[in-house]
């Protein structure tokens, strides 16, 4: 036996006290930077769907009523709350808030929905400047996702069967 | 020798079969050689030139040239280049010469290629199939640039059970896995058994193959792929992370900002201080040494916090952006920083001083579980495992990126080959990195944090990158695409290689070393917890149910 090790060990154990956390019983602070759900703010979103071409986890969805009124939808399921969303807001009407204790038993608890009004780009329709050449989506026009199903629509029919893809609706450039 | 000598050698000996070299850097070295010549120029640089074999790559290169892809790549750690040996095989032929019996650690990946692209590795000496599970139908390869990213390929028999080899003669089954007390993803091992002797074992895993490389390919963009890849692992996600950007910046020459590069070295080690603490705390549970588990996780949990407070989450840092970092590390944060390191260094001295001299768990793990240096160049072992058995590899130092070629540290070894030997350099390198990290911190400069990209990113270039995870080295294979998204891109996590040293780790060792021998290589962790409360007084444990801890949030709340 090397009873100075457990000596040693045991000094380590008392000098350490008693570290556990109150928590869940008490709230537990998170730091300011803290990424937690996205909150999405209707009256500052111009409905560019930045957030939408750049989310990982393909969670927000758009779909074009007609010219004037777009529903986006942020479904959170799969959300990895990385804030790229946030980060490419050029209206900042998006902010990583610092709810975290998000787990639910019903899908509809997480979800937001925001019906926009869209005034009319003389030039596209639709304008969204990226940051960055990567921040590219080759998305142009209206977007149709399935909001029924709450899934993305793939607009690249590269390699996927024609009944998976649904067509750019092509916009007349002056 | 440089990558100029060694390509010089390399003509020199196979000639007309190499058929395009290029030298997309001094540390890069990319070979295009005739199909049948892949055999001979990966046994010459395996054996010959004494490269370590890092992992075998297939593509579906058929929209673009017409072929399939088939790479291998290797290290040379002494002379600081990563190699690729490619070739380009018929679409219609889609057969390639198998170097797993020169190159025994290649065993793997020619059968995910297999399986995966539909390449078929002659003369390989075990074809089973690996990632596929049985009941998946024949011919249906999903990698192919023509399977769909969700499709699910017609005579798909998920039920189907898995057909497994018949034990040796005189041995026992024992199964291990999927679901174990000390494995905590599912992996399944057959364990043929001599009495209380492990005489050898049949691997089946992929089991939550999640097809992640796949939707890079298909589905997500460049700077999409970066908080995906972060998933790869649940553990050490910023290496993935970052071994990805890197990846597509060395494939398109980009240059990092001083500043960003210094984030990305601080933001690794963060990761590898956590990681190592949580595996030796992990390592003695396994052992049933608890004191020393509860005491390396409480040291441990300060600087999940610190990670939180620089990048918004104490695991997921999401850190790289192809050419930058997110985050910045602020004046106040340095300050916390440098104290937490202090603190760090103060409390983990004298748990490692009384751990090293505690003749128990030396006793318990030494000669348990061992990977000599022979192994550990024929599977490809990697990270503390090598470095266990004194192969003084480190991509850290052999490999430099991100920052590490402007701070010094030691690179620890031992000499053991077994566990304890891995307990010593795992508790050891923590203070390696504590050094790097006030170093990073003394040497950063003020800057920008994200290079300007101005353009699209090129098409069809290659890009290797291979990052020091704490479990070892984590290697990422790009090739840039169309649509904004690489065409293929190919991770190998280290457990990758590792996972294959377990066979001849175990082998002739005592069915209770099992456990400590598959948890050495420190195979991924996660966990879903539950509260219990234990009254001190009377010791009567409760157990909450989810409506009542639901209820005691909401009324703190309100």
């Amino acid at each position: 036996m090397s009873v100075l090790s457990k000596l040693k060990e045991t000094l380590v154990c008392l000098k350490a006290g008693r570290v556990t956390l109150p928590y869940p019983a008490q709230a537990q602070p998170v730091p300011e930077k803290f990424r937690g759900r996205p909150i999405f703010d209707a009256a500052k979103c111009i409905g560019c769907a930045g957030c939408a071409n750049n989310c990982p986890a393909r969670e927000i969805l758009v779909f074009d009523v007609c010219q004037e009124v777009r529903i986006l939808k942020y479904l959170g399921r799969r959300c990895a709350y990385c804030g790229r969303c946030a980060d490419v807001c050029p209206e900042k009407a998006i902010t990583m808030s610092h709810e975290f204790e998000n787990a639910t038993n019903s899908i509809g608890d997480i979800l937001q929905k925001l019906d926009l009004f869209m005034s009319t780009c003389q030039r596209c329709g639709r304008c969204f400047k990226e940051p960055s050449p990567l921040e590219q989506l080759k998305l142009k026009g209206y977007r149709m996702d399935d909001l029924g199903n709450e899934r993305w629509v793939y607009r690249s029919k590269a390699f996927l069967n024609e009944e998976q893809t649904v067509d750019d609706v092509k916009i007349e450039l002056g | 020798m440089t990558s100029r000598e060694t390509l010089a050698q390399l003509k020199a000996k196979f000639g007309p079969a190499i058929l395009r070299a290029d030298l997309p850097a001094d540390n890069r070295l990319l070979l295009y050689v005739e199909p049948f010549a892949i055999k001979p120029v990966c046994q010459y640089i395996f054996r010959d030139l004494d490269a370590r074999y890092v992992i075998s790559i297939g593509a579906d290169d058929r929209p673009f040239s017409g072929q399939f892809l088939v790479a291998h790549d290797f290290a040379f750690d002494r002379d600081r280049i990563l190699c690729s040996v490619l070739t380009h095989i018929p679409a219609d032929k889609p057969k390639v010469d198998s170097i797993s019996d020169v190159v025994p650690a290649a065993n793997w990946a020619e059968r995910e290629i297999r399986d995966m692209i539909g390449i078929e590795p002659v003369g390989h000496p075990y074809p089973k199939r690996l990632v596929l599970p049985d009941g998946w139908p024949d011919g249906s390869h999903p990698l192919r640039k023509d399977f769909a990213w969700n499709q699910v390929p017609e005579g798909f028999d998920e039920e189907r059970e898995f057909k497994f080899d018949e034990p040796p003669e005189g041995c026992m089954v024992v199964p291990f896995g999927p679901f174990h007390p000390t494995l905590d993803e599912p992996a399944h091992f057959r364990l043929y058994v001599e009495g209380e002797m492990v005489r050898g074992c049949e691997y089946r895993g992929f089991m939550v193959h999640r097809g992640i490389e796949k939707l890079a390919e298909s589905v997500l963009t460049y700077n999409e792929i970066p908080m995906m890849a972060e998933r790869i692992c649940g553990i050490c996600g910023c290496v993935h992370n970052v071994a990805y950007a890197q990846a597509v910046e060395s494939a398109i020459a980009l240059r990092l900002p001083p500043r960003a590069e210094y984030i990305r070295t601080i933001m690794l080690e963060i990761e590898r201080l956590q990681s190592h603490l949580l595996w030796v705390g992990l390592a003695c549970h396994i052992v049933g040494f608890d004191t020393l588990f509860m005491q390396s996780w409480r040291i441990r949990e300060p600087i999940m916090w610190i990670a939180e407070k620089i990048s918004g989450n104490r695991k997921t840092y999401a850190l790289c952006l192809i050419g930058g970092v997110r985050w910045d590390i602020t004046p106040d944060i340095k300050t916390e920083l440098r104290q937490l390191l202090d603190k760090l260094e103060a409390e983990w001295k004298p748990v490692v001083a009384a751990v090293l001299k505690d003749k128990n768990i030396q006793a318990r793990t030494s000669g348990v579980g061992v990977a000599d240096k022979t192994a550990c160049k024929n599977t490809g072992l990697v990270g503390p495992v090598a470095r266990a058995a004194g192969v003084d590899i480190d991509c850290r130092r052999d490999h430099p990126y991100a920052a590490y070629d402007r701070v010094d540290f030691d690179v620890i070894t031992a000499d053991g080959c077994d566990v304890w030997s891995r307990v010593v350099v795992r508790a050891t390198e923590v203070f390696e990195s504590i050094k790097i990290i006030r170093q990073c911190l003394d040497r950063m400069e003020p800057g920008p944090l994200q290079a300007d990209i101005k353009d699209e990113l090129p098409v069809g270039r290659l890009g290797l990158s291979s990052v020091e995870a704490p479990r070892g080295e984590s290697h990422h294979f790009v090739i840039t695409g169309e649509n904004n998204r690489p065409r293929r891109w190919r991770v190998r996590a280290p457990t990758y290689q590792n996972l294959q040293g377990i066979p001849a780790m175990i082998k002739d060792q005592q069915l209770a070393d099992m456990t400590i021998s598959l948890g050495s290589i420190d195979p991924c962790f996660s966990c879903t917890d539950r509260l219990e409360t234990i009254d001190l007084r009377s010791k009567a444990v409760k157990v909450w149910t989810q409506e009542e801890l639901v209820k005691m949030v909401k009324a703190r709340k309100a």
